[in-house]
């Protein structure tokens, strides 16, 4: 896992506590709205995102720039790409 | 039979109009609204429209609302759900102390998870005084809640100053709405509230159906697991006929509110004067003004409800002793108690909630015979007409 | 909730009221709890000759205490006596659960009003 710090980001999502996956749903709907190129910040406090949105950046062709971690929840960062 | 129901906080019929547009739901359109296939999506849009029904009539944003079965359960998840998600900044809520058993029984059970709980009191009408509430406030308070109508003694409080307090220190603020939302006009913007519950019934929907307003950004523990229905926050299919129902009845609501609220006000105030004019030794519990429009609340002297409710009922005449569940344990109500009524007058606790389906003929026939049943009941008690000893509290057997 | 019984005799109570200078009074409860009954009866010839009651309480209140002086009147003082929360109870087919306790107090108050007659002799 690639740690970061201070990224900055254009959007952000916050999904703490909210179930899974929306950790990957909302993400998809929120970056079909941004432009090419610019960052989404996604705030979750569910485990299982450390694979998943990773995994899921690979299988829809979008960076995964990598994450930082908050008191109750991660904080990962996703480059748009297309 | 001549007859009046009174007793609209505890139940109401379904409208009619709302009854129609919900049965199609049951078997005619019943596909489940998380299906992609066409007769699911058209569901699911069905279920967004209700929505936005349902966020119209507190003049809050669609994406704004869960759908819940009931206001006690989004009572639950306001104050569960806030608490559970916030406890790493702190675990210290204060709520009123004349909360309905959702909000109290919600607090207590933190309290066993190591949350400390402020229960502030109120003052001789019911009313929260905003000064004592900045006093309870502490760097680890993490959530407030605050109904915004009395159940009991149809007080309303002053949500929007009591709010005002809480957001420059970054908590959480909930009201229960349950007894006010369908019977007065209700704008969570005015409220300046982070969190509403409402109930379905209130409105002429069905039971089993009520909603959480939340100011996106509250983060909300689930308290029901499993799917992503409303987006994630509380896993469970869709109750689409009681969905539909709400949002119909918001609709009808949102339209007839301020002629409803005139009508009730008036019925309630004909309702008042009678019985303040006709029956000696009662008190009238509440705020005299500031209260709901169609609620009125009575503790006759030397009587006990539970008698009163059944001669009334006799009469073909429903009221209430208060807190369903209050009267049924055979405890003195704790509302009363906090607005300082004695507790022997508090045994005589009768509650009216008028709607817009009551009549002026309803009223005029309570006011006919509530009078001869008072007489007949004093008549059958020996307190009635003497002194009242000071009793001490704990004589009490149970 | 109620049984028929019940609704029978807190419709339309029996031997309602207070005996002027009675032979014995007995009181049970207070208005605290929300039930309260006074019981008044006149002896002759060791038999219970005349019985009133005044209740503050809920519907199986004043069912019990309407039962009770029923049960009583005519009676002698030992078959008074005999009466109990539970015979009260099944004479009215039956109380709530929950009203058994507190409601059900007529036994105890005419055992009182007994034992004042007894006392004050």
């Amino acid at each position: 896992m690639k740690f970061i710090k201070d990224q900055k980001s254009d959007e952000s999502l916050d999904l703490v506590c909210r179930m899974c996956p929306m950790h990957l749903l909302e993400p998809g709907d929120k970056l079909k709205c941004m432009k090419k190129g610019q960052v989404l910040e996604v705030l979750t406090d569910y485990d299982g995102a450390l694979e998943d949105i990773p995994d899921w950046c690979k299988k829809c062709g979008h960076e995964f720039i990598g994450m930082d971690e908050d008191d109750d929840y991660y904080r990962f960062y996703i480059k748009k790409k297309k | 039979m001549n007859g009046a129901y009174l007793d609209n906080a505890s139940a109401t019929p379904v409208r009619k109009e709302v009854l129609d547009v919900m049965l199609p739901y049951f078997n005619e359109h019943f596909a489940n609204p998380s299906n992609v296939y066409d007769i699911g999506s058209e569901i699911k849009q069905v279920v967004e429209e209700q929505r936005a029904k349902v966020a119209n009539l507190i003049n809050a944003k669609p994406e704004e609302i869960i759908f819940t079965s009931s206001g006690a359960e989004a009572n639950n998840m306001a104050i569960k759900g806030v608490a559970f998600a916030r406890q790493k900044k702190g675990k210290h809520i204060i709520v009123s102390s004349i909360e309905h058993h959702s909000v109290l029984n919600s607090v207590r059970f933190l309290e066993r998870l190591d949350f400390e709980v402020t229960f502030l009191p109120v003052d001789e009408h019911g009313l929260i005084d905003p000064a004592r509430l900045s006093k309870a406030i502490r760097p680890e308070t993490i959530l407030v809640s605050i109904m915004h109508a009395n159940n009991e003694i149809g007080t309303i409080e002053p949500i929007s100053e009591l709010a005002a307090n809480c957001k420059e220190n970054g908590i959480i603020f909930h009201t229960d709405g349950v007894a006010s939302v369908g019977n007065t006009q209700v704008d969570v913007n005015e409220l300046n509230v982070d969190l509403l519950s409402l109930s379905g019934p209130a409105l002429g929907a069905p039971k089993g159906i009520g909603a959480l307003f939340f100011n996106k950004g509250v983060r909300l523990m689930p308290l029901i697991h499993g799917g992503i229905q409303e987006n994630g926050r509380r896993a469970g299919t869709e109750n689409v006929p009681g969905i539909v129902g709400l949002g119909t009845a918001a609709e009808l609501v949102s339209r007839d509110l301020p002629g409803t609220e005139n009508h009730c006000r008036k019925l309630r105030n004909r309702l008042v004067n009678g019985i303040l004019d006709r029956v000696e030794k009662v008190t009238y519990t509440g705020h005299p003004d500031k209260r709901l429009p169609g609620h009125a609340s009575f503790c006759f002297e030397a009587i006990e409800g539970e008698a009163l409710i059944f001669m009334l009922a006799q009469a073909g005449i429903y009221t209430n002793t208060g807190s369903a569940c209050a009267s049924k344990a055979l405890k003195t109500s704790p509302v009363l108690g906090a607005i300082g009524i004695r507790a022997d007058l508090a045994q005589g606790s009768t509650v009216f909630t008028i709607n817009g389906n009551n009549t002026e003929k309803e009223i005029d026939y309570v006011l006919e015979k509530l009078p001869p049943i008072v007489d007949r009941l004093r008549e059958l008690s020996p307190i009635w007409g003497k002194e009242i000893p000071e009793y001490e509290k704990d004589v009490c057997a149970h | 909730m109620y049984s028929e019984k019940v609704m029978e005799h807190f419709s339309n109570p029996r031997n309602i009221g207070e005996i002027e200078n009675a032979d014995g009074i007995g009181e049970v409860g207070n208005p605290v709890c929300g039930d309260m009954m006074s019981f008044y009866i006149n002896v002759k010839d060791n038999k219970i000759s005349d019985i009133k009651f005044k209740t503050f309480g809920c519907v199986a209140a004043i069912a019990v205490s309407s039962m009770v002086t029923e049960m009583a009147m005519g009676k002698t003082l030992d078959e008074a006596k005999k009466i109990t929360k539970k015979s009260v109870a099944e004479s009215l087919d039956g109380l709530p659960k929950e009203k058994m306790h507190c409601s059900n107090l007529g036994a105890d108050a005419l055992a009182k009003a007994i034992e004042d007659y007894e006392n004050k002799k």
